[in-house]
């Protein structure tokens, strides 16, 4: 039971780490949906003759989307949900992959 | 109404773990029969007393994580038990330094050419460091450099064991500096951040009138409930029948013996010692234990004629031109340490070796000896001491030399066959540990016994997070706790996988982008995601354009991916490293409170 304190390897990046698809989902659907609700709200604030030209052709994914107040909360909402979607998608790709390769590495040993 | 319990306990050793062993045992109304060699209890921990002068030997801080320890030293002291601020300084040529060491402090007061070759050596030997650390000497050079090493390290080392650097075992740095495990450095800074690693730095609780206040007061307890403790009564011979032991043979006041029954056993003798003082060893046992080696060293008790001489606790005298490597100033631990105000009671502190000059030097000699080296640091006057007297304290420090863990293992072997026996503290282990971790040693050798838990004595550590799951009855094994937290905090991304997902995720995206706008139809069908063939060669907005898509936004991703967690990881690992080394570092400037 003494503890071997020769290597740090042997206490530090051992074990697989395992992603969470509902925090990953959350935490990537908020970073989306406020990253168009802002970049939404910045264009319109910043105004001019054609607002936000660019961000519009979101529309063509996001149904319902304009460069208005009223569509930075759909674009929000739309980017709460893909983000999610992205998110947990990620992290269970990630940990399917993480114990094929992980099973695999023992069968080996 | 229940049948009496008939175990009796046989405890050798009056000191923190036996004396803990025996208090452990009145919770559960059974009697202990305690035997101490010497006139007073405290083993290693005792105070000695001199015309109403209370001298601790060695110096005791009452300083635990553990807190069973903690509450049973409140619960015995109450009000004695005191809190008292820590100041302790080095000497060395002439100067005094900090301690803990401050780098500027340290650099300055040794001058700048010496502190200029200091950095130098330093960053040397980070550079080209020392490939394995099996001695000392490998150990703090790593980490210090050689020549900080020579300046601080090797001269008191040397005068503590006697040996030098070269022979003298890494693993007792390590292993008295127990939070330098990597294991726990992270976890007490990630599972419980803001809480700073052991400490013994700016104050700790003292008894009154020293550790022999505390072990007195046990001993009251013991022997006014089911226990007694007999002084003056050193162990001659065991006896044992197979696996068991059935008695032990004590010497009465040098004269008559006595033999003592007992169906369990628990001792704190030196290890060594008990094996030779056992029935029917084998060969290689006894070789063991004759060639485990130990430290000793005596204390010149001076009374001086001042009412205060300074302000430290004790002083670390790395000085190679003296042979005192330590004074106390007992008046500072507790002014109540000192019966007359108007003096104060100094403890030098003489490494040796059981046997050899210093050790056989008469006594006034010694404290001639010591007064003269009082004089020579600049201290005090010798003319101003008025009295002295000495103690020697024999087997203080078990030494931890090039082979004294094979012998140790040998004679581990060979105990732990002893189905009736447990042995405990600094000695019983031969290892080097503190007050609070000899206690839970008695402790848990009690549990052992009465209820036949498996607690390992042998690596018990007092770090609390841990040790409460070893108060668990064995069921938790704090190996498997730890080893969980700490992969839970640090662990690894894998590269390959992280890849996967994100290049698959990335893929389907712009596939269904793709096939979205195809559908949608137009004049000009996505112009603006036509832009991705800058980057995805024969990307184009079709059907087969997606799947173009699809494949090189797969390689992207996970070439992103693989990238992000392989540079993840690289930074953990660096972050662990660098952590790690300051908690090292932390420590080693602490080092000579684990001496």
């Amino acid at each position: 039971m003494q503890e071997d304190n020769t290597a740090i390897e042997r206490f530090v990046l051992i074990e697989l780490m395992r992603l969470n698809g509902v925090i990953l989902g959350l935490v990537l659907g908020s970073l989306f949906g406020c990253g168009i609700f802002i970049a939404t709200i910045i264009l319109l604030v910043k105004g001019g003759d054609v607002v936000g030209p660019h961000l519009a052709l979101l529309g063509q994914f996001f149904i319902g989307y304009r460069v208005t107040f009223a569509g930075s909360i759909i674009g929000f909402l739309y980017g709460m949900g893909l983000g999610f979607v992205v998110g947990y998608m990620i992290a269970g790709l990630y940990n399917w992959m993480a114990n094929f390769r992980e099973k695999r590495s023992l069968r080996n040993k | 109404m229940g049948n009496k319990d008939t175990r009796q306990f046989v405890i050798i050793g009056a000191g923190p773990a036996g004396l803990t062993a025996a208090y452990e045992l009145l919770k559960y109304e059974v009697g202990a029969t305690v035997l101490e060699q010497y006139d007073k209890v405290g083993g290693l921990a005792r105070t000695e007393n001199y015309r109403g002068y209370h001298f601790d030997m060695g110096g005791h801080r009452f300083f635990t994580k553990s807190e069973p320890v903690n509450q049973m030293w409140h619960e015995v002291l109450g009000d004695d038990f005191l809190r008292r601020p820590r100041l302790s300084r080095i000497f060395y040529q002439d100067k005094f330094f900090f301690y803990p060491l401050k780098t500027l402090n340290a650099l300055s007061g040794l001058g700048v050419w010496q502190a200029v070759l200091i950095i130098l050596s330093f960053i040397r030997w980070q550079i080209f460091p020392y490939k394995k650390e099996e001695t000392f000497e490998q150990w703090v050079t790593n980490r210090f450099g050689k020549r900080l090493f020579e300046i601080f390290f090797k001269t008191y080392t040397e005068k503590v064991w006697g040996i030098p650097c070269s022979e003298l075992k890494a693993e007792w740095a390590a292993q008295r500096i127990k939070n330098l495990s990597l294991k726990t450095a992270l976890l007490s800074t990630i599972v419980k951040p803001g809480n700073s690693i052991t400490t013994l730095i700016e104050e700790f609780h003292y008894p009154r009138y020293g550790p022999g206040m505390l072990w007195g007061e046990v001993k009251n307890q013991i022997e006014k409930r089911e226990g007694k403790v007999l002084l003056n009564s050193p162990v001659t011979r065991i006896h044992r029948t197979g696996n068991r032991i059935d008695s032990v043979v004590i010497s009465q006041n040098g004269s008559s013996e006595q033999t003592i029954t007992g169906t369990h056993f628990i001792s704190s003798m030196p290890i060594s010692e008990f094996v030779k003082k056992l029935d029917y060893v084998p060969a290689d046992v006894l070789e063991a234990a004759q060639k485990l080696r130990y430290r000793d060293f005596l204390t010149v008790c001076l009374i001086v004629n001042k009412m205060e001489l300074f302000p430290d606790n004790w002083i670390y005298i790395h000085s190679p031109e003296v042979h005192v490597g330590r004074i106390q100033n007992f008046k500072n631990w507790s002014p109540e340490m000192v019966p007359d105000s108007s003096k104060t009671s100094l403890g030098m502190e003489y490494f040796c070796t059981e046997g050899d000059e210093l050790w056989n030097m008469p006594d006034h000699d010694l404290i001639e000896l010591g007064k003269r080296e009082l004089g020579r640091i600049g201290l005090a006057k010798a003319g101003d001491v008025v009295d002295g007297c000495v103690f020697r304290v024999s087997k203080a420090y078990p030494i931890y030399d090039a082979e004294y863990a094979g012998y140790l293992k040998t004679i581990r072997d060979f105990v732990d066959g002893l189905e009736n026996l447990q042995t405990v503290g600094r000695n019983g282990l031969h290892r080097y540990n503190n007050q609070d971790h000899s206690m839970i040693t008695g402790t848990l050798a009690v549990r052992n016994l009465m209820f036949g838990e498996k607690n390992d004595l042998w690596s018990v550590n007092v770090d609390s997070e841990y040790h409460e799951e070893i108060q668990h009855q064995g069921k938790e094994k704090p190996a498997d706790t730890l080893k969980e937290k700490i992969t839970h905090s640090f662990p690894r991304l894998d590269p390959v996988a992280l890849g996967f997902s994100l290049g698959a995720t990335a893929g389907l995206l712009i596939f269904a982008a793709t096939l979205l706008l195809v559908m949608h139809g137009g004049v000009t069908i996505g112009p603006h995601l036509a832009l991705l063939s800058n980057f995805v060669p024969g990307f184009t907005v079709t059907l087969g354009g997606s799947v173009v898509g699809m494949l090189g936004l797969f390689v992207l991703g996970f070439f992103f991916g693989s990238i992000f967690a392989y540079l993840r990881n690289l930074a953990v690992f660096i972050g662990a490293r660098v952590l790690h080394r300051d908690i090292e570092l932390y420590h080693l400037r602490r080092l000579f409170d684990f001496i």
